[in-house]
C-alpha cells in the first residue's frame, strides 16, 4: 500500500520547497513546519515501505519519458535502507535547524532549499535508471551550491560556494561522459542481431535493470571506462583524492547545512552510486592484479589513500568543523576501500559492509556536527583553541559528542560483540581489508586503512579534549542549548550507541539485493579467511590508543606541542597547508591556469577575432556600405509608399492573370 | 438586378479612394479614403452574400464596418495626437522616415 505511493517521497519536500520559498515570510517560524512536515511524511512512506518489502520485495514503477529512456522509482534493499536513513537524519537536522537558525532573517530561503536539497537526494536514491538519478545528482549539487553559499554577503562563503560547485562539476562531467559512454556501448549491443538481445517492453534502455543484465555482452576495456568514469563523479560528489578540497571549504554554510552534506544529503551520492551500479565494477577485468577486477582496485587505493590523506589533515586544523570535514573525507574513504576491497574478494557482502558504515557514519556524523553547532552556538567561535572546559556548561552536548567520538573512533569490545556503531561498522571494513591483503597478498589497502583509524581516533579526541576539558580560554559565558536542539541530539545518540547490534541483521538483507535483481555476482571461491586474534582487535587496541595519546598531549599536557606546532617544522607547514591543495587547486589550476591561459586566451579570441574583426569589419562595414546605397529609396512621402504598394498589387494580379488565367 | 452593376460601383467607390490615396496631402483625407476602400470591399461581400443566396457575407460585413469604426477611431486619435505636436496633419511635413 505504501509502494503505491512511493512518488510521494520525493514530491512531499519539493512542494514544501515550493511553498516555503513563496510564502515562508508568512508562515510560522519562517516556514519551518511545512519541510519538517513534508519530509516527516517521506520518512514514514519509506518506513511504511521498507516495513512491506522487508525481507525480500521490490517496489518498481516506471513511465516512458522520451526517446526509450524512462522515469521510474526503485526501491531496493540497498534504496530502502538508504530513503530511511536520509529522511530520518535530514528530519532531526530540519527540526535542530529550528533552534540553530531562529535568529537569521533569511529563514524562509534556508527551509525551501534544505528541503529541495533532501528531495533531490531522495531522487537520486529511489532512481531506477542512471539518467534521472545524473538529472537528481545535478540538482543536488545545485543545492549545495545554494546553502554552502548561504550567507552570500559573505565573500569566503560565495568564494566555497563556487568552488564545490566548479570541483563537484568535473566529477560530473566524467560521469555524463561514463552514461553517454554506456548509452552507445548498449544501443550496439541492442542493434547487433547476433546478440538477440532487446528490452522487453516496459523496461527502458538506462534503467539499471537493463544494465545489468547487459554486462556480459559490454566489452570489457569498454566496461572499464565506464565505470571508472562513474567512479569520477563519485570522487567528486563524496570528496575523494584529488577532488576532495571543496568539502572542507563547504564549512562555510550553517553548521546544520554541513550537517546535511556530510551525514545526509550529499557526499553518499558518491558511495551511493558505486554501490548501484557494482555489478558493473565487479565484471570489469583484472589485468592489474590477478582476481581482483581493475575497477575495484582502484576504487580500493583511493578510498584507501583519501581515508588516510584526509585523516593527516584532521590532525592539525583548528576549525572545529573543518576536523569533522576532513574526518567526513576520510570516513568517505573507508566506504570506497570496502567496496574495493571487500567487493574483490567477498562480491556482494561489500556492499552491504560499505552501506552500513555509509549508515551508521550518518548517524554519527550527523551528531558530531550538530553537536558541533550547539557549541558554536554557544561559544560564538569556531577556533578549538578559544574553547575549553566547556562541558560542566554544556553537559547534554559534552556528552552526546563523546558517544559520537567514541563512534567514529569505533570502540567497542570485540568477541562480545558489544560497542558502538562505528566499532560494528568500520572493523568490519578493516578485517574485509585483511581478507582481501590475506588473499591476494596486496595488504597496502589494509594499512592504509589501519593508520586512519589511528589518526582517526587522535584527531576527534583531540577535538573533544579541546573543546570540552581544560580550562576556559575564552571570557564568554556560554550555556547549553535549548532543547529543539538538544533531543535531536539525543535521539541521534541513540543511534551512534545502538545502531550497531542490527549488523547481522543488516548484512543479510542487502546481500539479497542482487539477487532481487537478478544479476549475479560472481563470489571468489576460497577459503574463508580466519584473521588471527591480533587482527580483529588491531582496530580497537589503535583506537583506544589514539584516545590515550590525544589524553595525554591535550588533555594532561604532558608533551609540548608549542614546539611541534610552529612555522619552522615543514611537517607541520604540509598538513596545516592542507598539503598546498589550495594553492595547486585553485591557485595554480583555477586562476593561473583555468583564467589566465584559457578563459583569457578564449576572450582575445572572442573580443579581438570573431567581434573586432569578423563582425565589426567585414560583416558590420559591408552591410553599412550597403545601407547608404539603399537608404535613398526612403522619400518620407506617404503618397510614394502607397503608390508603389498599389503598384505591386497591380502587379501581382497581372501575375496571378497571367499564371492561371480566369476572368 | 446583375451583380455587374454593384460590382461597377464598388470599383468606381474603391479607384476613388486609392486615387485619393495617392494625390491627397492631408491625413484626415487619406483615412477617408481609406474609408472608401474599405466600404468599397463591403459593398462585395454584401453583393455577392445576396447573389449567392448566403447570409455569410452580409455578417462578415457587419464585422468589417465595427473593425472599420474602431480602426477609423484610432486613425483620427493619432491624427490629434499629431497636431499637438506638430501643428499640422499635412504629411508632407511628416517625414522623419526619410533618409
Amino acid at each position: 500500500m505504501f509502494g503505491d505511493y512511493a512518488a510521494l517521497i520525493v514530491l512531499l519536500p519539493v512542494i514544501a520547497f515550493v511553498l516555503t520559498l513563496f510564502l515562508g515570510k508568512k508562515l510560522y517560524s519562517g516556514g519551518a513546519l511545512l519541510p519538517i512536515a513534508a519530509i516527516a511524511g517521506s520518512f514514514i512512506i519509506s518506513l511504511g515501505i521498507f516495513l512491506e518489502i522487508y525481507p525480500d520485495g521490490m517496489v518498481q514503477q516506471s513511465v516512458s519519458w522520451f526517446a526509450g529512456m524512462n522515469l521510474g522509482i526503485l526501491i531496493d534493499p540497498l534504496a530502502v535502507v538508504m530513503l530511511m536513513m536520509v529522511s530520518f537524519v535530514s528530519l532531526l537536522i530540519h527540526i535542530y535547524a529550528v533552534g540553530y537558525m531562529s535568529h537569521d532573517p533569511a529563514k524562509p530561503r534556508y527551509f525551501a532549499e534544505t528541503s529541495l536539497f533532501t528531495a533531490a537526494m531522495l531522487s537520486v536514491i529511489l532512481s531506477d535508471n542512471i539518467l534521472q538519478f545524473f538529472i537528481s545528482w545535478e540538482l543536488v549539487g545545485l543545492c549545495s551550491f545554494l546553502l554552502i553559499g548561504f550567507w552570500y554577503h559573505k565573500p569566503s562563503a560565495a568564494a566555497a560556494a563556487k568552488k564545490a560547485f566548479l570541483v563537484t562539476r568535473v566529477g560530473d562531467v566524467l560521469f555524463l561522459a561514463g552514461i553517454v559512454m554506456l548509452y552507445f556501448n548498449l544501443t550496439e549491443i541492442i542493434n547487433n542481431p547476433a546478440n538477440a538481445f532487446k528490452i522487453e517492453p516496459g523496461n527502458y534502455i538506462l534503467q539499471f535493470k537493463t544494465m545489468f543484465e547487459a554486462i556480459p555482452l559490454i566489452d570489457g576495456t569498454q566496461l572499464t571506462y565506464i565505470t571508472l568514469l562513474f567512479f569520477g563523479g563519485a570522487i567528486g560528489k563524496s570528496g575523494q583524492f584529488p577532488l576532495h578540497g571543496w568539502l572542507p571549504d563547504a564549512m562555510e554554510g550553517p553548521t546544520t547545512v554541513s550537517a546535511l552534506i556530510h551525514a545526509a544529503t550529499m557526499v553518499t551520492a558518491g558511495v551511493y552510486l558505486v554501490a548501484r551500479t557494482f555489478p558493473m565494477f565487479v565484471a570489469t577485468p583484472a589485468t592489474i592484479s590477478a582476481g581482483v577486477p581493475d575497477s575495484l582496485l582502484i576504487v580500493a587505493y583511493v578510498g584507501g589513500f583519501t581515508a588516510l590523506f584526509a585523516a593527516t589533515m584532521g590532525l592539525v586544523m583548528n576549525d572545529i568543523k573543518r576536523v569533522l570535514a576532513y574526518s567526513t573525507v576520510s570516513q568517505l574513504g573507508y566506504m570506497m576501500l570496502a567496496l574495493g576491497t571487500a567487493g574483490a574478494v567477498l562480491g556482494a557482502q561489500a556492499v552491504g559492509i560499505s552501506m552500513f558504515h555509509l549508515i551508521s557514519h550518518a548517524f554519527f556524523k550527523a551528531l558530531l556536527f550538530l553537536c558541533a553547532g550547539s557549541v558554536i552556538h554557544a561559544v560564538g567561535t569556531n577556533d578549538i583553541r578559544e574553547m575549553g572546559g566547556l562541558f560542566s556548561k554544556m553537559k547534554i552536548t559534552g556528552t552526546t559528542m563523546l558517544i559520537a567520538a567514541l563512534a567514529l573512533a569505533g570502540i567497542g569490545i570485540p568477541f562480545l560483540n558489544i560497542g558502538t556503531a562505528g566499532f560494528f561498522s568500520k572493523d568490519r571494513i578493516i578485517e574485509g581489508a585483511f581478507e582481501y591483503g590475506e588473499k591476494t597478498g596486496d595488504m597496502i589497502p589494509y594499512g592504509f586503512a589501519v593508520i586512519a583509524a589511528l589518526l582517526t581516533s587522535i584527531y576527534i579526541f583531540r577535538l573533544w579534549f579541546m573543546t570540552f576539558t581544560g580550562k576556559p580560554r575564552s571570557e564568554r559565558h556560554s550555556h547549553e542549548s535549548p532543547g529543539v536542539m538538544t533531543r535531536p541530539l539525543m535521539i541521534l545518540a541513540l543511534f551512534a550507541l545502538f545502531f550497531g547490534f542490527s549488523q547481522a541483521g543488516f548484512y543479510g538483507y542487502l546481500e539479497k539485493n542482487f539477487e532481487l535483481m537478478e544479476v549475479n555476482i560472481a563470489v571468489h571461491e576460497g577459503e574463508a579467511v580466519h584473521p588471527p586474534v591480533l587482527i580483529i582487535l588491531l582496530p580497537v587496541i589503535v583506537g583506544v590508543l589514539g584516545i590515550l595519546i590525544s589524553y595525554a598531549i591535550y588533555n594532561k599536557r604532558m608533551i609540548n606541542m608549542s614546539k611541534i606546532i610552529s612555522s619552522d617544522n615543514p611537517l607541520y607547514k604540509l598538513l596545516y597547508n592542507r598539503y598546498y591543495e589550495p594553492k595547486i587547486g585553485a591557485d595554480l589550476i583555477g586562476v593561473k591556469l583555468t583564467h589566465n591561459v584559457v578563459a583569457q586566451s578564449g576572450e582575445f579570441v572572442d573580443r579581438k577575432i570573431i567581434d573586432g574583426l569578423v563582425i565589426d569589419t567585414i560583416i558590420g562595414n559591408t552591410t553599412f556600405k550597403l545601407g547608404e546605397i539603399v537608404r535613398k529609396l526612403q522619400t518620407g512621402v506617404v503618397q510614394n509608399y502607397a503608390s508603389v504598394t498599389i503598384l505591386g498589387i497591380a502587379l501581382l494580379l497581372v501575375l496571378l492573370k497571367l499564371k492561371f488565367g480566369g476572368i | 438586378m446583375a451583380l455587374y452593376s454593384y460590382l461597377l460601383v464598388s470599383i468606381i467607390i474603391f479607384t476613388i479612394g486609392v486615387y485619393g490615396i495617392i494625390t491627397q496631402r492631408s491625413g484626415i483625407k487619406i483615412l477617408m479614403c481609406i474609408e472608401l476602400l474599405l466600404n468599397s470591399a463591403n459593398l462585395n461581400l454584401v453583393a455577392f452574400s445576396s447573389y449567392n443566396g448566403n447570409a455569410t457575407g452580409q455578417v462578415f460585413a457587419i464585422f468589417s464596418i465595427a473593425i472599420a469604426a474602431a480602426e477609423a477611431a484610432i486613425g483620427f486619435a493619432i491624427l490629434v495626437a499629431l497636431f499637438r505636436l506638430r501643428d499640422t496633419i499635412n504629411l508632407d511635413n511628416i517625414n522623419i522616415l526619410r533618409w
